[in-house]
């Protein structure tokens, strides 16, 4: 019963949680939207692998710090999840823009 | 597409294949494994999976999608079921289509034709345009032939098919037949399949002698991307090393396009075998693997007759074979010939 109970807590914690982590990602992608923006005007490409490889080193030293059960590999593999969304937005973007020049 | 990385492919490999699918409008999912990474693409650029396999670090590119469309089952989950008349293609009924190689005579025609419909047979074959090996041998009747093959299918209460060799021909065949056929030959014409996709009658596309079956329903698409729906494959016989037999009757094409289209399969022994002691057998397993029909050479006086006798079966054989087929189809829930002319003949 008590055991029960417990796992009720743990998974309120773990929704909790995943509010903090999808409004982390929100504004992550909202600075994604930006950087797009920024690299279109700039005439730079959506990918960039040297900023992505320096995101991924940043991230796992981040995590080593943190010594959890998530090890570095893993967090590099969700990252990658997390860039290619961002890149995806980019891409949408570079589209939306393309379109609405075609039509001027 | 799912593009998979060479163990040793460098992260400057990697990073060369993900920039350029991107710059193709790509979106790219990369998955570091243990060994080796994989990047799956998806979105709706044109890419050419060809040039991906080519760069370097690639190990292989796996294309999730046909490149036919209209063929396909994902387009149209259900089969597609031709009517002509009160003759239903594609549904539980299995066809058969049978008849004289050419038209040669008015009594050769009608002979062969009033056999087939006792037998049980729903269509006519029979050529007034021949493709030839060699441009000595018979090459047909022309519309004088086309005339006696609908005049015996018209006879026997049968529709008849027969072959368009040449978009030029279209319209003198439209006027006799129920149905083109498109012949082995003629499968990668893309003209012709062009021109058959702008009429409304059935198509019977043989496979080519060296077709794959992506390259059959490559040509389907064409007739199809015409805005015409009814196409029948037909599966005749492909060119292997074995010699013993003309061509190599591939059954296996049967549960294949079953399962990649929607568009009913039939199945050609007699030019398969090119032999007639070995018309039956195959006729046989090609309803047992589930052929929606079968097309068949049976010529009233097969030892002389002007065009592959020797592949011709006797109007007796036919007979046979048929009450062979009528024990077969219900074992995979099909029927054949559902009022056998024949035993009603019989009974009065």
């Amino acid at each position: 019963m008590a055991a029960e109970l417990n796992l009720e807590d743990l998974r309120d914690e773990i929704d909790k949680i995943d509010e903090v982590i999808v409004r982390l990602l929100d504004s992550r992608a909202r600075c994604a939207y930006s950087v797009g923006r920024l690299k279109h005007e700039l005439g730079r490409p959506i990918y960039e692998p040297a900023r992505e490889a320096a995101v991924l080193a940043h991230v796992r030293q981040v995590n080593a710090a943190l010594g959890g059960p998530l090890d570095s590999d893993a967090v590099a593999r969700l990252y990658e999840r997390i860039m290619d969304e961002a890149r995806r937005i980019q891409r949408l973007e570079a589209e939306r823009d393309a379109r609405e020049k075609g039509k001027e | 597409m799912v593009v998979v990385m060479k163990e040793r492919a460098s992260d400057t490999d990697v990073e060369a294949v993900i920039a350029s699918l991107v710059e193709m409008g790509m979106d790219v999912h990369r998955s570091t494994g243990a060994s080796r990474i994989v990047l799956g693409v998806v979105g709706g650029g044109k890419v050419d999976p060809r040039l991906i396999e080519l760069m370097a670090g690639v190990h292989e590119v796996l294309r999730i999608t046909q490149p036919y469309k209209l063929a396909g089952r994902t387009f149209k989950p259900d089969d597609t079921i031709i009517t002509l008349g009160d003759v239903r293609i594609g549904g539980d009924e299995v066809i058969v289509i049978a008849g004289p190689c050419s038209a040669e005579s008015e009594e050769q025609v009608h002979a062969t034709a009033a056999a087939v419909k006792r037998a049980g047979a729903k269509i006519l074959r029979g050529g007034a345009f021949k493709p030839r090996s060699s441009p000595y041998s018979f090459q047909g009747m022309g519309e004088a032939g086309l005339q006696l093959l609908q005049a015996g299918a018209n006879a026997h209460d049968l529709k008849l098919v027969t072959e368009v060799m040449d978009a030029s021909q279209i319209e003198v065949i439209g006027k006799y037949a129920d149905i083109y056929q498109v012949g082995a030959r003629n499968m990668q014409n893309f003209t012709l399949l062009r021109e058959l996709g702008r009429t409304r009658k059935p198509i019977l596309l043989k496979r080519g002698i060296a077709a794959t079956m992506e390259e059959w329903l490559l040509s389907a698409e064409y007739i199809l991307a015409g805005g015409n729906t009814d196409v029948i494959l037909c599966e005749r016989g492909i060119r292997t090393f074995e010699t013993f037999t003309r061509n190599t009757l591939d059954l296996s094409a049967i549960p294949i396009i079953k399962e990649l289209s929607h568009l009913p399969i039939f199945v050609d022994p007699s030019h398969g075998m090119g032999r007639r002691d070995k018309v039956a057998p195959m006729a046989r397993a090609a309803v047992a693997a589930g052929a929606d029909g079968l097309i068949i050479e049976v010529h009233n006086d097969p030892d002389h007759a002007m065009s592959d006798g020797a592949q011709s079966m006797f109007p007796s054989q036919f007979d046979r074979l048929m009450a062979e087929l009528r024990i077969i189809a219900p074992a995979i829930g099909r029927s054949i010939c559902l009022e056998p002319v024949a035993r009603r003949g019989w009974a009065r």
